[in-house]
C-alpha cells in the first residue's frame, strides 16, 4: 500500500512539475475562485442577517422584551421588575415603554400608528435611537408638550406626501396628536431620527411621565426592553428572570424578529443553496474535465505503466492526487484572495437600505466548503482515471 | 522457460469472429533468444501479447518456469510482469515526464525496493546501454534511438526471466537498430537472458538463437 503511493505521489509530482504550466494556473485559479464563491454569497447572506440583528437589537427590541401576560393590557409593578433585573450582574439597563393607538396629524395629512413613551434616561442604556437624530434634539425626562418622530413618519418637505408620513413635518413644528382614549394633544417636533430600521423610522415617541399623565396610568408599561452585557446569553437570562419571580411574558429578541429576520434568511439561503450547488457542480466539471483530458492523452502512457507491472490503483491514485492538489491550491489561493475582498468589504461597507453591509464569515461555512470542494475534486479526479486505468492494456496502447 | 501449448485466440468484432491465433504450441529454452517472424497479420505480436501476460488467450495453456500463467488473476498477473518480466514495445513506450533514469528505477519503486539501491542499478544499467551521459534527460531530448534504449534499460534493470521485444527497432533507422539488437545479443550471450522478440526484418535473425515464422495464427517453421 505504501510503496504504492510512493508511486502515485512520484507521478503525480512530475505530471504537475512537467506539465502545462498554464493548465495548472488556470485550474488553480479556477478552483480559487470557484472557492472564493462557495464563502463569498453565504457570508454577504450571514453579513445581511447580522446587520439585521444589530438593527433589531439596537434600535427595536434590545436584548430582552418583557411584555404582559396574555390578556393583559399593562404590566404591573413595573418600578419593583426593573429593580429585580437591573439587580442581575450583567445587565445593562432596562427602559419601560407605553405604547398606545395615534392617530397624527400635520396641516391636511393624518397617519395612524402606534406612540410610544420613552423614560429618555433609561432609554440610553438600552437602545441607540439617540444617536440617529438628524435634526433636533433628543427629549428630556421633564418634556412634556414634544415629541420625537422617525424620518417616514415625518415625511420629506417638498416631496408629496405618502400615505404613511405627515408630508415634511421639521423640528419646531406643530402636530397633532389624537390618542386611542380620545385625548387630543399638540406637541411640538424636538427632533427627528433616522435609524434606518423601518419600522422604528415610522415610531413617535414621547416621554413616560407625558404618557402617564394622557393615559391616567402610573407604574405600569406595555414593555420593558432589557440590555444585557453580552449578546448570545439572552436564553440565559430569561431563566434568571423567571427565577426571580417574574411572571410576565418574556421573550428574546430573535422571538420577536422571527418571522422577520427569518423570512428573509430563509429566502437568502435558498439562494445560497442554488449559488453553492453551482459551484460545486463547476469545480466536479473543471477536474472532471482536466482529469479526463489528462487521462485520454495519456492513454497509452497509461497501458504502458500497466503492462511493465505497475498497479492500476497506483495510478488511479496518482490522478486522484492531481486533482487534489489542483483543489489545495485552489483553496490557498482562494483563502488569500478572500481574506483581501472580505478585508476591505470590512474597511468599506457596502451601504445597503438597512445600513452597512459586512461580509460575515462563518467558520463552520469555511470548514464544509473546504470538505465539500475535497469531495468534489476526489470524486472528480476518482472517476476519469478509474475508467481509463480499467481498460485493457492493449487498448489502451494501440486503441 | 516458456512452454506454450495449443494457444487460440478469437477476436469478437460486432457479428464478425476474427481467429488470430488457431492452435499454436512451441517451447522456449532458458538464456534462448528466440525471434518470431512473419507478414503483417500472421499473428505474431498477438501470440507475443498472450506470453508475455498483456492479454488473455481464448484457449490453450501457457507455463512460465513450470507456472500456470494463465491461472493467475489480473492483480497476480500485474505483479509476475513486475517482477519477472520485461518489456521493449514499438516507438520507444516510456513516459515522456520522467527522466531517463526516472523511467529506469519506476517498476523497482514499484518493487518497493530501497532508493540509493534502484538509484545505483538504474544508473549502472543506463551506462551499460551507453546513456550514463543521459540520465537526466526527458524523452523528448533524446534521439529514437536512445530511447529505445531506455525503454530497454527499464525492461531489464530488474533482471527479468524473459525479455519480450515487440518490433523494438520499426522506428529506427538501421544505424540504431544495430545497436539495439548488439545490446540484445550482448544481454543474451553475457547475462544469458531469455529474449523473444518479434520482427519482421530478415537481417535480423542472424542475432537470435532461432526463429519461429507465423503465417495466419499458425506456426509455419521453425
Amino acid at each position: 500500500m505504501l510503496k504504492n503511493f510512493k508511486v502515485s505521489f512520484f507521478l503525480a509530482h512530475k505530471s504537475i512539475r512537467r506539465g502545462s504550466i498554464g493548465t495548472v494556473i488556470l485550474t488553480v485559479t479556477i478552483m480559487s475562485l470557484i472557492f472564493m464563491n462557495l464563502i463569498f454569497l453565504p457570508s454577504i447572506v450571514s453579513g445581511i442577517g447580522e446587520t439585521m440583528n444589530i438593527m433589531i437589537i439596537d434600535y427595536t427590541y434590545s436584548n430582552i422584551v418583557i411584555e404582559p401576560k396574555e390578556d393583559n393590557l399593562y404590566i404591573n409593578n413595573v418600578a419593583s421588575i426593573k429593580k429585580k433585573i437591573n439587580s442581575l450582574p450583567g445587565v445593562v439597563g432596562t427602559s419601560a415603554r407605553y405604547m398606545t393607538g395615534a392617530t397624527y396629524t400635520y396641516k391636511d395629512n393624518f397617519v395612524g400608528g402606534a406612540v410610544r413613551s420613552i423614560n429618555p434616561v433609561d432609554e440610553v442604556a438600552v437602545t441607540k435611537i439617540q444617536t440617529e437624530l438628524i435634526e433636533g434634539e433628543y427629549l428630556s425626562e421633564a418634556d412634556t408638550d414634544e415629541i420625537l418622530l422617525g424620518i417616514d413618519l415625518a415625511g420629506t418637505e417638498g416631496k408629496e406626501a405618502e400615505e404613511a408620513d405627515l408630508g415634511g413635518v421639521r423640528v419646531g413644528d406643530k402636530i397633532k396628536v389624537t390618542f386611542s382614549n380620545g385625548a387630543i394633544k399638540e406637541y411640538r417636533v424636538k427632533g427627528i431620527f433616522k435609524t434606518k430600521a423601518f419600522t422604528v423610522d415610522s415610531a413617535a415617541f414621547i416621554t413616560e411621565k407625558e404618557m402617564e399623565s394622557v393615559l391616567g396610568l402610573d407604574n405600569k408599561a406595555s414593555e420593558i426592553l432589557v440590555k444585557i452585557s453580552r449578546r448570545g446569553s439572552e436564553e440565559e437570562y430569561r431563566k434568571k428572570f423567571m427565577e426571580l419571580g417574574i411572571s410576565e411574558d418574556i421573550k428574546t429578541w430573535k422571538d420577536k424578529s422571527a418571522g422577520l429576520v427569518g423570512n428573509v434568511i430563509s429566502s437568502f439561503s435558498l439562494i445560497t443553496f442554488i449559488s453553492t450547488i453551482i459551484s460545486l457542480v463547476m469545480a466536479v466539471v473543471v477536474i472532471f474535465i482536466i482529469i479526463y483530458i489528462n487521462t485520454v492523452n495519456k492513454r497509452r502512457q497509461i497501458g504502458i505503466l500497466k503492462a511493465i507491472g505497475i498497479d492500476q490503483w497506483a495510478i488511479i491514485h496518482s490522478y486522484v492526487i492531481q486533482a487534489l492538489f489542483y483543489c489545495f491550491s485552489g483553496i490557498i489561493l482562494g483563502a488569500f484572495l478572500l481574506y483581501f475582498l472580505i478585508s476591505y468589504m470590512t474597511a468599506n461597507p457596502i451601504t445597503f437600505p438597512m445600513g452597512e453591509l459586512k461580509p460575515v464569515v462563518e467558520q463552520q461555512l469555511i470548514i464544509q466548503s473546504i470538505i465539500s470542494l475535497i469531495a468534489a475534486s476526489f470524486i472528480a479526479g476518482l472517476i476519469p482515471s478509474w475508467k481509463t486505468a480499467r481498460e485493457n492494456i492493449l487498448k489502451s496502447i494501440w486503441g | 522457460m516458456i512452454e506454450v501449448k495449443n494457444i487460440e485466440k478469437t477476436y469478437i468484432m460486432g457479428k464478425v469472429k476474427v481467429q488470430a491465433l488457431k492452435g499454436v504450441s512451441f517451447d522456449v529454452k532458458k538464456g534462448e533468444f528466440l525471434a518470431i517472424m512473419g507478414a503483417s497479420g500472421s499473428g505474431k505480436s498477438t501470440l507475443l501479447h498472450q506470453i508475455g501476460l498483456l492479454d488473455t488467450p481464448t484457449a490453450g495453456r501457457i507455463f512460465i518456469d513450470k507456472l500456470n500463467a494463465l491461472k493467475l488473476s489480473e492483480r497476480e498477473k500485474t505483479l509476475f510482469r513486475l517482477n519477472h518480466l520485461g518489456y521493449v514495445f514499438q516507438e520507444y513506450a516510456i513516459l515522456p515526464e520522467l527522466t531517463a533514469v526516472e523511467n529506469v528505477y519506476l517498476p523497482a519503486m514499484m518493487r518497493g525496493e530501497r532508493k540509493e539501491l534502484y538509484l545505483k542499478s538504474s544508473i549502472d544499467i543506463l551506462e551499460t546501454v551507453g546513456l550514463g551521459n543521459r540520465l537526466h534527460h526527458l524523452p523528448r531530448e533524446l534521439s529514437g534511438g536512445e530511447q529505445q534504449r531506455v525503454a530497454i534499460a527499464r525492461a531489464i534493470v530488474n533482471k527479468p526471466k524473459i525479455l519480450f521485444a515487440d518490433e523494438p527497432c520499426v522506428s529506427l533507422d538501421s544505424e540504431s537498430s544495430k545497436q539495439i539488437l548488439e545490446l540484445f545479443k550482448t544481454l543474451n550471450t553475457e547475462l544469458n537472458q531469455t529474449i523473444v522478440m518479434i520482427t519482421h526484418e530478415d537481417w535480423h535473425k542472424e542475432y537470435s538463437d532461432r526463429v519461429i515464422y507465423m503465417k495466419d495464427g499458425l506456426i509455419e517453421k521453425m
